[in-house]
């Protein structure tokens, strides 16, 4: 199944909320999308890790060093309070976004 | 905020990251190999697009520019010199000019709150001065409520024992050194609580240089004594080095106003109220919270209120205007006085001139460097070409390029900042300028500096730039506005140094309409020793006979101006709507016949003229062209003056400035005191000049008369005017050498171009002259068009010349054409020069190549 591409600034939202249940490195937020997106969405490294930069930057998420299933010492990131309030925001919005596109494609 | 703070913290700790980076792509594709997957892409560009999140890319990319650049100017030495020391003159004069006007008017003066300072002159619709008679001054400080702190400066020579010259005095109020937070280098300086009190021993402060001439920086000299005019008197205390005393003037000790009776016995300073007592510098800090025009309100009532008990010395409708005195600009002028409007001598005149002239240089020498590399660019043909195809855009060609100017224009500007202070250092040294002038750049010089070095590369460096970038070599028409521009600034410049020149020739060589070879002026400074008119008058008959009985003695006569002195009393005459500044001396009969001005008409005036003068012939002509200007009236200062004899125009005061118009007038009574005596001798003066010393101080000890030869004032008059006309002409050869330069640079690369055709031209017969009138013709215009341009520009500015300065005539044709004909030969050396080796290319040869 080709892989679907990523609307614009979903790939963060994405990164967040999957980083609420847990610390996880770069690898596995990738995976992580991959497969509970049923395989539809892929990530790429050449968006990822900018997105990834950008979000450190913002303070969202930090970084810290632990130890990869492969026992390979990785960097493993984890939400900060600050990236859980960013996180409800953009759901918030992105909720009210797509119920609004809904109605219209309902009624049009 | 502290997003900002994480993007610092990404650019101090980039190298970390940027390992953190590659270790996640390097996990990140392990990870995918093992699961088969094997994704393609370069580490090094995903890399570089993440770390274009951290906002740090335009740092990279300048640093790598500035990398590349530093390499390229490397890598031809020469070039790079040659640029440097070019850029370096351009912005070495500007600096050096700007240092001055920062020490003048932006540098304030090394003493405490400088902002708070003023300074007051005395102020009425009649006249002028710098200076307070010390009364007035005492007046203000018992009753301003506005301003809590006044000091007072009076400023004298006194001789001192060991020295052969008298030595500059500042006479200043106990206050002064406290109040403008000064400490002792040695010992203590004057303190209000001790130095005050009228039974107080008289106390000198010494200043550092005097300290490190004097007494070889001896540190046990607190305590000595010293005579000073023959009075002793205790040493306690040495000034620092940074204190500068408010003058502008090297000062050599400093002791309290009100022990100056003590050391010029009869002098009056402390209780005469007239305009003619040497008076004081008054300096005042305002009460904070208040506006300056407070204390001038204040003051003028106060004025008012005195006028009621001294009528006749404090001026109707006087004002003390305060000035901000924090600067050097405000303390250039110690005392100054006279009728009617102050004549200020504007800096600002000046100033533009200087900046004018400065600029001019800068723009040489960018035209200059501009031409440079756009010859350069076409060398670079091909690494610019490789550059594009190995996906350089044109933006970032731009910025490389333009990085190389700016890296030489900032190491220019360091070069430049360097001359400047070497510049400065000399000035200084060469006018013996105090020693707290300090010639060291400060952050605003630094500032400027760098500035200007960014204007710089922006004038020469972009447009060559942007054609570079843009591949394009047609580039003859930029090349030749550059010449252009050359050509018109280094004319203004020669045509305006030119100018100075004449009118410093004019200065010296013609006649300031009076001889001053011979003769000897004494200003035995009788008013400041409380001499009443009839002891004046004694003191002045007993002097004239003693003094017309030393031998050589030619004439001897009595004037209140001494000619080529500072002090001046002017007035503006108006006269059936005509006017005239004029000069007024009070002199004997005999004055005319000592500085040998000739009497063209009428008579002389003679003892009991009371309201008849003998004008200066410029005068007559200016106030009554074509007519007799024998009896006629005209008022000075609500006085009848009439008109009995014509005398030859002198320029007594201002030997530069022709606009000055004289009259004489016999001295009233009251005058006597002011006076003082001119001696003509056959003899050598100096010998005069010493044999009235000692006739002076015999007569009464208590004088120190001040003895000029008319020769060194004149010499000294002058040495403004030629200083200024040797900076400029300095200035318009150095702008004259760099474009010439710059022309031989531009030519010499023109020839080198068309070698082929050159030699082709050659070996198909074309004779030589042909040859180069083709290679040359694209010259001919800009050269033309920068001449007018610069002739031009230089009538303009020798408006502005005669304005501010001299009495320069804008329109010299000598000047013009020597100019010209000057630049004119230094191009055609220039052009010759490459043009001849042009004419020596072998045609086989060059067809050869390539």
């Amino acid at each position: 199944m080709p892989k679907a591409e990523m609307p614009p600034g979903a790939l963060t939202m994405l990164v967040l909320r999957v980083l609420r249940s847990g610390p996880l490195h770069g690898y596995a937020i990738a995976q992580r999308i991959h497969s509970l997106s049923s395989d539809v969405l892929g990530v790429e490294e050449g968006s990822l890790y900018p997105a990834l930069q950008k979000i450190l930057l913002k303070g969202w998420v930090t970084a810290e060093w632990g130890i990869s299933e492969t026992n390979r010492k990785v960097r493993f990131y984890s939400l900060t309070p600050a990236g859980e309030r960013q996180l409800e925001t953009e759901l918030s919005d992105y909720e009210r976004v797509t119920a609004a596109i809904r109605s219209v494609l309902r009624t049009a | 905020m502290a997003e900002l703070f994480r993007r610092l913290r990404y650019l101090l700790s980039r190298g970390r990251f940027d390992r953190e980076l590659r270790d996640d792509l390097e996990f990140h594709r392990e990870m995918a190999a093992r699961e088969g997957r094997n994704t393609l892409g370069n580490t090094l560009r995903l890399r570089e697009e993440a770390r274009e999140a951290w906002g740090w890319m335009w740092l990279d990319r300048c640093s790598q520019d500035l990398r590349y650049a530093l390499r390229v100017l490397r890598r031809s030495p020469g070039f790079t010199a040659a640029a440097i020391l070019m850029l370096a003159i351009g912005i070495g004069v500007n600096v050096a000019a700007f240092s001055c006007f920062n020490f003048l008017v932006l540098r304030p003066l090394p003493v405490r709150d400088p902002a708070s300072l003023l300074r007051f002159h005395r102020h009425s619709p009649q006249a002028y001065a710098f200076a307070l008679p010390y009364p007035e001054l005492s007046f203000f400080r018992e009753h301003s409520r506005t301003l809590p702190v006044i000091l007072a400066l009076n400023s004298a020579r006194l001789p001192v024992e060991g020295e052969q010259q008298p030595l500059n005095a500042a006479f200043v109020s106990t206050n002064f050194f406290q109040d403008l937070g000064a400490s002792p280098l040695l010992g203590r300086l004057l303190d209000p609580a001790r130095d005050d009190a009228a039974s107080a021993e008289p106390v000198l402060v010494l200043g550092y240089g005097f300290w490190q001439r004097h007494f070889g920086a001896d540190p046990l000299v607190v305590g000595r004594l010293i005579r000073l005019n023959g009075k002793p008197v205790t040493i306690i205390g040495v000034a620092q080095r940074e204190f500068s005393g408010l003058s502008i003037n090297r000062s050599d000790f400093w002791a309290p106003v009100h022990q100056q009776p003590y050391f010029a016995p009869g002098s009056r300073l402390l209780t005469d109220f007239s305009v003619d007592s040497s008076g004081v510098q008054m300096f005042a800090r305002l009460q904070p919270g208040l506006p300056r025009s407070a204390a001038e309100a204040e003051l003028r009532l106060l004025a008012a209120e005195l006028r009621k008990t001294h009528s006749a010395d404090i001026w109707e409708n006087e004002t003390l205007v305060g000035e901000p005195a924090g600067y050097a600009d405000s303390i250039r002028v110690g005392n100054r006085r006279g009728t009617g409007s102050e004549d200020r001598d504007d800096l600002y005149p000046v100033a533009a001139l200087v900046g004018a002239l400065c600029l001019l240089i800068l723009t040489v020498a960018c035209g200059n460097l501009g031409s440079l590399l756009l010859a350069r660019g076409v060398a670079r043909e091909r690494e610019i070409a490789i550059r594009v195809s190995v996906g350089a855009g044109r933006g970032r060609l731009l910025r490389q390029l333009f990085t190389e100017s700016l890296l030489l224009s900032v190491f220019g500007a360091a070069a430049g900042l360097a001359l400047g202070y070497a510049v400065m250092r000399g000035l200084l040294a060469l006018r013996d300028a105090p020693d707290w002038l300090d010639p060291a750049p400060d952050w605003r010089v630094a500032l400027f500096a760098l500035g200007t070095g960014i204007l710089a590369a922006l004038l020469f460096g972009l447009t060559p730039a942007l054609q570079i970038a843009r591949q394009r070599h047609r580039t003859t028409f930029l090349r030749q506005i550059l010449v252009a521009a050359q050509v018109a600034a280094s004319c203004v410049l020669l045509i305006v140094a030119g100018l100075l020149v004449r009118a410093l020739q004019d200065a010296t060589a013609t006649n300031p309409g009076f001889e001053y070879h011979q003769v000897v002026s004494v200003d035995p400074g009788l008013a400041a020793h409380g001499y009443t008119p009839a002891r004046a008058r004694a003191w002045l008959d007993t002097m004239q006979a003693r003094l017309r009985a030393l031998p050589g003695v030619e004439s001897v006569s009595l004037t209140d101006t001494a000619p080529l002195g500072n002090h001046v009393t002017s007035a503006r005459v108006e006269v059936e709507g005509r006017r005239a500044d004029i000069l007024i001396s009070r002199i004997d009969p005999e004055f005319f016949r000592t500085l040998k001005i000739p009497l063209l008409r009428g008579r002389n005036l003679t003892r009991g003229d009371t309201h008849a003068v003998v004008a200066g012939q410029s005068m007559a002509q200016r106030l009554w062209p074509g007519e007799n200007p024998l009896g006629k009236e005209f008022d000075i200062d609500g006085g009848k003056s009439i008109v009995v004899g014509i005398a030859g125009s002198a320029r007594l005061v201002r030997p530069e400035d022709p606009d000055m118009v004289e009259v004489y007038a016999p001295p009233a009574e009251s005058d006597l005191p002011s006076m003082g005596l001119l001696v003509r001798t056959e003899a050598p003066p100096d010998d005069l000049a010493r044999a009235a010393i000692s006739l002076a101080r015999s007569t009464d000890p208590t004088l120190f008369p001040a003895v000029q030869l008319l020769r060194n004032s004149f010499r000294r008059k002058l040495r403004t005017a030629e200083s200024t006309a040797l900076v400029v002409g300095i200035l318009g050869l150095a702008a004259q050498l760099l474009a010439c330069f710059g022309i031989l640079g531009v030519v010499a690369y023109a020839v080198s171009q068309r070698v082929r055709e050159i030699g082709i031209r050659l070996a198909l017969g074309a004779r030589p002259l042909q040859v180069m009138s083709v290679v040359l013709r694209q010259f001919f215009w800009p050269v033309a068009a920068g001449l007018t341009a610069g002739l031009g520009g230089a009538a303009a500015l020798s408006k502005l010349l005669r304005k501010g300065l001299y009495g320069v005539s804008n329109l010299d044709p000598e000047a013009y054409l020597a100019a010209v004909v000057f630049f004119a030969l230094t191009v055609l050396l220039a052009v010759l020069f490459p043009a001849k080796r042009a004419l020596k290319i072998d045609p086989a040869r060059t067809l050869r190549q390539n």
